[in-house]
C-alpha cells in the first residue's frame, strides 16, 4: 500500500463524518435570534435565544456579527427610546454579557481584525432623511467610541480583508463610503448614481446637501437616477449593501433601487462595472475562495449566485418564502446561509444553498422576519 | 535551511512570549490637570523587563463613550480638560502581530478649579427651641455654582446656637452667634439671631369630622399664639406624627406634609403633632380600613389564543350597537372588530390583515365611523397608518394607509377632532405628527410636536379637550394646546403649556382627569419597566407604577400620590368618575378609588375596590395574566389582555365575597365546624374510615 493511499484512507473520516455548521440569525420581528446547526444535509434551529429588554416593545434586533475569535456574537437591537442598542453574547452560553447605547435604528455591522473594533451602520429611517452616521465601539469595554457621519440611511457594513477600512452604502443619499479605521474618518465617498455624478471621485469630500435644496437634477426623468426633495437626495439605485473583495481590491455594491451589482475599483475609486440582477437585489456576499458573489433578490424571494471570473449568473435559486434577506457563507466557500423574512405571520426562514451543485439542500423555520445572519464556525 | 527554520521559530517564541507579557505604559498614568488644560498623550509598549517599544497605531477613547460632554479625547490622543472629575482614558494599540491588540485604561483627573467665593442662607427666622438648615454654594469664575459638597461649619456661640456637620442650627437661647461656613479656602460668615420663642400655645384642629378612612387626606388647621392669645402670623409649625395600628401584626403609617396634610395608610390611633421651639399641640386620630372591596365578576371573553392582543377600543356605533376593536401583536397584522352590545355574548364580527407583524393601537372616531390603526415591522418598512371604515363594524373597510415621516413604525396613535395624532416614536428627535383626516382618503400632515433635546423620546399621546398629553419616556408627560385655546394652539400649531418629568424616566403612558369630588386636575402619569428583561413565552416580571400629578397649577405641577402593587408593573388605564381601571400587566385589572385628595401610597391606604386576573388555560401562555389595557364603558369593564384576547368585566354593588377564598380556621372554628379539638385532631378525623 503506498503511502499516498494510507494518508488517504486515514483522512476520509475527516471529511465525511460529523461536520456541522453554525449560524445566527435574527429575526426582527420576533426579538429572537436563532442558532442554527447544519450538518451538511440537515438544517435544525439548536436554539432560540430572547432578546430585547422591553416586554411589550418589539425592540427589533437586525444586524449580528461574530468576532474573529468566535467567543462573542453581537447583536443590534434597532429600536430604543429613541437610540438602538449592541448587545454582546457569549456564544458559549448565548447570554447577553454587555450592552451599550448606539445611534438611531442601529443595523449591519462587522468587527475590524486589525482594531478588534466593531463598526454599526446607524440606519435611521425614520421621518425626513437626514446623514446618519456609522457607530466605532470598542467590544472589549463595549464603549461606543466615536460616531462618524456619512449618508442618508447607512447600511451594509463590512470591513475591508486587510481591517483597515469599513465600507458602507447609503441608501437614500446614494454614496459609497469609505471609512478609515484606524484614523475613524471618513476618508473617501462615490457617488453611485448612474449618470448624474458620473462616478466622480469626492476624495473625502462630504456631499453638501444643502446645495442641492429645492433643485431638480436633470431634464430627462428617465435619465434622472436621482431627486431631490425638502433638500435631500433620493437615490435612485438606493444601495443597500457592499462587500468587498477577500483578494482583490474591488468591491461589490447592490444596487437595491436599480436592480443591479455595482463593481467598484477601490484602487481608482470609481465604478468599474454595473450588471443587472433580478429586483432589489439587498445583501451581498463573497465566498471565502474569492470565487463566487452570492446576492439576495428581495423582492423575487430569490438568491442569486454569480462566477465573479466573467461575473456570470451561475444560478438563481428560489428561496423557501418571500423577502429574501441575508447571507452568510461557510468558511470553507461550500454554503450559503440565507435568512427569509416572510411576510406577516409567516415565520422567517434559513435556506441552505450548496455552493457546489448551486442547489437549496435544506431550509428551517426561524422566528418572524429573518434578517441580520453570521456564520460562526465549522466544526469536525 | 534548518538555520532559516530555526530564526523563524526564534522570532516567533519571541513575538508570542512578547505580546503575553506586554503592558502599554503612558504618560496618562496619574495625570492630574486644571480646567482648560491640553495634553497629548504619549504611550508606549513595555515588557516586563522594562524594555520599551513604540506601538505601530495607538487610538484613544474615553469610557464615557460618544455622549461624553465632559473631558474628551481625540483618537490620536489630544485631551481637552474641559470639566472636573475622574475620566477612564483607554489607550489601545492595534496591528500587533497576529491580528492581537492590547489595550490599557488610564485615569486622568481634571481638578475642580478653586471656588472663588461662597454663600450661604438660613431658612427662616431661628426661634429658641427651634431647628433651622444653612444651604451652603460655592461659586467659580465661569460663574458656575456647586452645593453638594463638604462645607465646614462653626457657631461662635454654640451655648446660643449649635451647628452639626451637616448645617443643620438649632437654637438654644436668645441672643446671636457668628455662624461660618468654609470650603476650597473661601469662608463666610454671618450673624445670626435667636428670638425668644412668641408661641406660647397652638389651636390644634382639622378638618375631619370623627373617625376618618385610610386614605381620606385631612387638612390640619394650627394657630400660633403668643402669651395674650394674639395669634400669629408669618411664622409656621412643624407637622409630625406617630401612630399604633389597630392590627399588632403591623405597623402605623401615613403620610403627613408640611402644607398640614395628613393620611393614614393602615387602621390605628394616630397622634398629630404640631410644634414651633418648644411649644406643642397634639390631637388624636383614628383611621379605619377604607373597606371599600367590591366583588367583580366576568361578563365575557372574546377569545385570541392563537396570537397575541395588543390595544382594544370600545365604541357605539353609528348603529347604535356597541362594538370593539382590537389590535394583534407580533403576529400577522390582523385587528379584529367585535360586537359587544351583549357583553356576556362578545362575539368577533370581522377583521382586517395589513402588512405589518404588530397593530400596536387601535382607535375609533367619535362618530364611530372611522377607525384607525397603527402598522409596525411591515415586510415594506412603510409602516404609518391604516384608516378603515367601521360605518358597518361587521364589513369593516380600509380606506387608505398614511405612511408619509411615519416609515419606522407606528407605536400609537390618538383621533380628536378630524386629526390623528401618530407617533413617530423612535426618530430622534422623536415626535408625533398631526394628520388631518376629513377626507379619509386623503390624509393630510398639518404640523408636528417634538421634544427639541437631545435623545428626546416619546411613547404614547392621549388628546382631552384640545390639550395633547405624551408621554415621553425621561422626558416626562407634556401637555400640549392643539385646539383648547389657553395658549393659542391648534393642530397645526401645537403649543407646549406644562411638562412634569421624575427620576425614573420609565413614563409610558398619561391619563388626565378632572377630581368630581375635589375639583383637582391630575395627569395620572404610568411607568412601564421590566427590571428582569424579557423571556417572550413565560412569567415577565414587570415593574413601575402611577404617579399622581396635581396640575390644577399647570406652571407648577406637583407629584402628590402613587399606586403600585408590589411585584407588578402597571401599564394602560382609565378614569371615569372618580374610579380608575388599570390593566396592570401581570397583576391584571385593577379597580381604584381616586375619589377625595389624593396623597401618599393608594395601594397601602386600601383604595382598591376589586382586581381580576385573566389568565385562561387556553391562552396564548396557558394561565398567566397579562394585562395590557381597561377601558370602562357603559357601566362595564372591558379590557385587552396579551395572552387572552378581550373581555367584559361588572363590579357589582356588593361587598366582595369571600366566602370561598382562603380563611385562616382558626381552633375554636375547627371545633365548630368538624368537632375537632386541633389541628391534629382535625386530620384524624380526616383520616378515619368512614362509618357504614
Amino acid at each position: 500500500m503506498s503511502k499516498k493511499l494510507l494518508l488517504s484512507i486515514l483522512l476520509i473520516p475527516f471529511f465525511t463524518i460529523g461536520q456541522n455548521y453554525y449560524a445566527y440569525v435574527a429575526s426582527e420581528s420576533e426579538d429572537t435570534v436563532s442558532l442554527i446547526k447544519f450538518d451538511g444535509k440537515e438544517a435544525v434551529e439548536a436554539e432560540r435565544i430572547d432578546v430585547g429588554f422591553m416586554f411589550a416593545e418589539i425592540e427589533g434586533p437586525h444586524g449580528i456579527t461574530v468576532d474573529p475569535s468566535g467567543d462573542f456574537w453581537y447583536i443590534s437591537l434597532a429600536h430604543g427610546n429613541p437610540f438602538g442598542t449592541l448587545v454582546k453574547y457569549s456564544t458559549e452560553t448565548n447570554q447577553a454579557v454587555a450592552r451599550t447605547t448606539l445611534g438611531l435604528f442601529p443595523a449591519s455591522m462587522e468587527i475590524s481584525n486589525i482594531t478588534g473594533f466593531l463598526y454599526c451602520v446607524n440606519f435611521n429611517l425614520h421621518g425626513s432623511m437626514k446623514p446618519s452616521n456609522v457607530s466605532v465601539v470598542d467590544p472589549e469595554t463595549m464603549t461606543e467610541i466615536t460616531k462618524i457621519t456619512t449618508g442618508s440611511m447607512p447600511h451594509g457594513s463590512r470591513l475591508s480583508p486587510d481591517g483597515l477600512f469599513q465600507y458602507s452604502v447609503a441608501m437614500m443619499s446614494g454614496e459609497l463610503f469609505e471609512i478609515d479605521a484606524l484614523d475613524l474618518k471618513v476618508s473617501r465617498v462615490l457617488n453611485l448614481e448612474k449618470k448624474m455624478m458620473n462616478d466622480k471621485k469626492m476624495d473625502g469630500k462630504m456631499m453638501n446637501h444643502d446645495n442641492m435644496k429645492g433643485k431638480m437634477m436633470s431634464n430627462d426623468k428617465k435619465e434622472n437616477m436621482m431627486n431631490t426633495m425638502d433638500g435631500m437626495k433620493h437615490s435612485m439605485v438606493k444601495p443597500t449593501w457592499v462587500i468587498p473583495h477577500p483578494q482583490e481590491n474591488i468591491a461589490y455594491v447592490a444596487g437595491n433601487g436599480s436592480d443591479e451589482v455595482i463593481e467598484v475599483n477601490l484602487d481608482k475609486w470609481e465604478v468599474s462595472d454595473r450588471f443587472k440582477t433580478g429586483k432589489g437585489p439587498y445583501n451581498l456576499e463573497i465566498t471565502p475562495n474569492g470565487k463566487l458573489l452570492i446576492g439576495t433578490i428581495k423582492s423575487e424571494g430569490k438568491t442569486a449566485i454569480w462566477n465573479l471570473e466573467n461575473k456570470e449568473e451561475l444560478a438563481i435559486i428560489k428561496n423557501t418564502t418571500s423577502v429574501s434577506h441575508g447571507i452568510a457563507i461557510s468558511s470553507d466557500s461550500k454554503y450559503a446561509f440565507i435568512s427569509v423574512e416572510g411576510i406577516g405571520g409567516e415565520p422567517g426562514i434559513v435556506d441552505v444553498i450548496d455552493l457546489d451543485s448551486y442547489e437549496l439542500v435544506s431550509s428551517v423555520k426561524v422566528g418572524k422576519q429573518a434578517g441580520g445572519i453570521a456564520f460562526w464556525k465549522k466544526e469536525i | 535551511m534548518k538555520k532559516l527554520i530555526l530564526i523563524i521559530i526564534a522570532i516567533f517564541s519571541l513575538q508570542l512570549n512578547h505580546s503575553q507579557n506586554l503592558s502599554i505604559e503612558s504618560n496618562l498614568d496619574g495625570l492630574i490637570l486644571n480646567i482648560g488644560d491640553t495634553f497629548q498623550a504619549e504611550s508606549y509598549i513595555s515588557d516586563l523587563d522594562g524594555n520599551k517599544t513604540t506601538c505601530e497605531r495607538l487610538i484613544y477613547y474615553q469610557k464615557d463613550g460618544a455622549f461624553n460632554v465632559g473631558a474628551a479625547i481625540d483618537p490620536t490622543g489630544l485631551f481637552v480638560a474641559s470639566e472636573p472629575g475622574i475620566f477612564e482614558i483607554v489607550a489601545v494599540c492595534v496591528g500587533m502581530e497576529g491580528g492581537k491588540r492590547l489595550s490599557q485604561t488610564f485615569l486622568v483627573g481634571v481638578k475642580f478649579p478653586k471656588a472663588s467665593s461662597i454663600d450661604f442662607n438660613v431658612n427662616g427666622e431661628l426661634y429658641v427651641g427651634n431647628f433651622a438648615e444653612v444651604n451652603s454654594v460655592a461659586k467659580y469664575a465661569d460663574g458656575k455654582e456647586k452645593s453638594d459638597l463638604n462645607f465646614k461649619y462653626e457657631s461662635s456661640d454654640p451655648a446660643i446656637i449649635k451647628v452639626d456637620d451637616l448645617g443643620n442650627l438649632k437654637a438654644i437661647k436668645k441672643g446671636s452667634s457668628v455662624i461660618s461656613a468654609s470650603f476650597d479656602g473661601q469662608s463666610v460668615s454671618k450673624k445670626i439671631n435667636v428670638f425668644n420663642n412668641p408661641v406660647v400655645s397652638i389651636d390644634l384642629s382639622s378638618d375631619s369630622k370623627g373617625v376618618i378612612k385610610t386614605g381620606d387626606v385631612i387638612n390640619l388647621s394650627a394657630q400660633l399664639k403668643d402669651k395674650k392669645g394674639n395669634v400669629l402670623s408669618g411664622i409656621e409649625p412643624k407637622f409630625s406624627f406617630s401612630g399604633v395600628s389597630t392590627n399588632k401584626s403591623t405597623t402605623a403609617s401615613g403620610l403627613i406634609s408640611e402644607k398640614g396634610k395628613f393620611v393614614a395608610d393602615i387602621a390605628g390611633e394616630y397622634v398629630i403633632n404640631a410644634s414651633f421651639g418648644n411649644t406643642n399641640s397634639s390631637i388624636q386620630v383614628k383611621a379605619v380600613d377604607r373597606d371599600i372591596q367590591k366583588e367583580i365578576v366576568k361578563l365575557g371573553l372574546g377569545e385570541v389564543f392563537d396570537r397575541r392582543t395588543s390595544d382594544a377600543w370600545f365604541f357605539e356605533g353609528a348603529d347604535g350597537k356597541d362594538y370593539g376593536v382590537s389590535g394583534t401583536w407580533g403576529s400577522d397584522g390582523t385587528a379584529y372588530f367585535w360586537d359587544v352590545t351583549d357583553p356576556t355574548d362578545i362575539k368577533k364580527i370581522d377583521s382586517i390583515q395589513v402588512d405589518a407583524r404588530i397593530v400596536n393601537d387601535v382607535k375609533v372616531s367619535k362618530d364611530g365611523k372611522l377607525c384607525v390603526i397603527s402598522r409596525e415591522a411591515s415586510s415594506k418598512r412603510k409602516n404609518g397608518i391604516i384608516l378603515i371604515d367601521v360605518t358597518d363594524p361587521s364589513n369593516a373597510e380600509i380606506i387608505s394607509e398614511y405612511t408619509t415621516n411615519l416609515t419606522g413604525g407606528v407605536h400609537n396613535i390618538f383621533i380628536y377632532e378630524n386629526h390623528v395624532y401618530a407617533l413617530n416614536a423612535f426618530a430622534n428627535p422623536a415626535k408625533y405628527y398631526v394628520i388631518n383626516i376629513e377626507d379619509p382618503k386623503n390624509p393630510k400632515e398639518v404640523g408636528f410636536f417634538e421634544v427639541d433635546e437631545p435623545g428626546s423620546a416619546i411613547h404614547d399621546v392621549w388628546i382631552e379637550d384640545g390639550i395633547a398629553y405624551s408621554s415621553n419616556w425621561k422626558q416626562g408627560v407634556y401637555l400640549v394646546d392643539v385646539g383648547n385655546g389657553i395658549a393659542g394652539g391648534s393642530p397645526s400649531n401645537p403649543v407646549e403649556i406644562g411638562n412634569y418629568r421624575y427620576d425614573s424616566g420609565g413614563n409610558h403612558a398619561a391619563f388626565p382627569f378632572k377630581s368630581k369630588s375635589t375639583g383637582k386636575f391630575y395627569v395620572i402619569m404610568g411607568d412601564e419597566i421590566f427590571p428582569e428583561g424579557v423571556d417572550g413565552n413565560t412569567f415577565n416580571e414587570t415593574a413601575g407604577y402611577l404617579h399622581f400629578i396635581d396640575f390644577t397649577d399647570l406652571k407648577n405641577p406637583v407629584e402628590v400620590a402613587r399606586y403600585e402593587v408590589p411585584g407588578h408593573g402597571s401599564h394602560n388605564y382609565w378614569v371615569e368618575d372618580d374610579v380608575l381601571y388599570i390593566g396592570m400587566y401581570t397583576a391584571g385589572v385593577r379597580v381604584v378609588d381616586i375619589s377625595g385628595e389624593l396623597m401618599g401610597d393608594l395601594y397601602k391606604q386600601g383604595r382598591e375596590i376589586a382586581k381580576y386576573g385573566t389568565g385562561h388555560p387556553d391562552g396564548y401562555v396557558p394561565n398567566s395574566t397579562m394585562l395590557w389595557g381597561a377601558q370602562y364603558y357603559k357601566g362595564n369593564i372591558f379590557y385587552s389582555d396579551f395572552y387572552t384576547g378581550i373581555g367584559a368585566l361588572k363590579l357589582l354593588d356588593k361587598k366582595k365575597d369571600n366566602s370561598n377564598t382562603n380563611q385562616f380556621a382558626s381552633d375554636q372554628t375547627l371545633k365548630e365546624a368538624l368537632g375537632a379539638e386541633d389541628l391534629l385532631d382535625f386530620f384524624q378525623i380526616l383520616a378515619s374510615p368512614p362509618i357504614e
